[in-house]
């Protein structure tokens, strides 16, 4: 199953997030593995220090993280009886964008995330991904922000069309927005 | 009336065409055409972009929005989603947002339908 979860900054929505991934693994935890794919780049000792801190709460529930903020298809996931979280596209789609000087084309960075999380997530008994609503502040950023904001929306798009679920989280509430809930 | 709103890049002309079986000559753009444009025409798209221009140019809003309604009782009217952020700093920005915010209530109190696209997909608000 392909669960997408939007929601604005502060809105809980990884927390929610995390909830639906640990009932679609069921009560099956022992068996099957759960991995949790950070997309965050890291900076400094400030940064290192938060991901140490979110890293050892996820491992108590027993999340296996895997960083992977570029190149999401190549994130090393066992292929039997396994579920992710993939957190987050805003992070994702800015790395894949912005990693050479010259930005990646709307067309170009779109395509490739789109295409890979969908094979990924051929992989996966299920997958959950977290996206950000920063669609809704009206502010005309520069060009190359608002190429980024327009090919993360149509990410979305792809996404949402192809998945089973979609859930608006909107302050710690989960509001349904395509198929059934999950939780 | 119908209203369709929600935030940027999201998918709302699109989908409104695909749901209504609207085709690209019938939409009128906000960003250059004026409500003159609208005979013919099915979908108003891009408001907010008609209200930037004509706040610019200080023309009474109120009063044009209300001739619209009146011309145009069956059309779909798309407008982006702008008030979910900060509040700007400077004055005619945050006016801008108050303007689009009151106008959408303004249009949404009047339609028969509002929806609200995101990520592509529509929910039904009225």
């Amino acid at each position: 199953m392909l669960v997408v979860i939007t929601g604005g900054s502060g809105s809980g929505k990884s927390a929610y997030a995390e909830e639906v991934l640990l009932a679609l693994a069921g009560n099956r935890k022992e068996e099957i593995n759960c991995y949790y794919l950070a997309t965050m780049m890291v900076f400094g000792e400030e940064g290192r220090q938060k991901v140490a801190h979110h890293k050892k709460l996820r491992e108590g529930k027993g999340f296996l993280t895997i960083e992977q903020p570029v190149d999401i298809g190549e994130c090393q996931v066992k292929t039997d009886r396994s579920v992710a979280l993939l957190e987050c596209m805003s992070n994702l789609a800015a790395n894949e964008m912005f990693r050479e000087k010259q930005p990646k084309s709307i067309e170009e960075v779109t395509t490739k995330i789109t295409t890979e999380i969908m094979e990924l997530s051929r992989r996966l008994e299920h997958l959950v991904i977290v996206t950000n609503n920063v669609f809704e502040d009206g502010i005309c950023y520069d060009r190359e922000t608002m190429n980024y904001i327009k090919a993360l929306g149509r990410m979305n798009r792809n996404l949402a069309s192809a998945a089973d679920v979609v859930t608006e989280v909107v302050a710690g509430i989960p509001v349904a927005v395509k198929g059934e809930q999950i939780l | 009336m119908k209203l369709v709103l929600g935030g940027y890049a999201q998918g709302k002309c699109d989908y409104v065409k695909q749901k209504y079986d609207i085709s690209e000559n019938e939409v009128c753009h906000g960003e250059t055409e004026d409500f003159e444009c609208m005979p013919g025409k099915k979908v108003y798209d891009k408001l907010h972009l008609w209200l930037k221009r004509k706040m610019k140019q200080g023309d009474d809003i109120p009063a044009l929005i209300e001739t619209f309604l009146k011309e145009n009782p069956s059309c779909i009217v798309i407008c982006d989603e702008v008030g979910n952020g900060i509040v700007p700093i400077a004055d005619d920005e945050r006016a801008y947002r108050e303007q689009v915010g009151r106008t959408l209530c303004r249009i949404a109190n009047q339609a028969e339908s509002v929806e609200r696209v995101i990520c592509g997909i529509a929910q039904k608000i009225k």
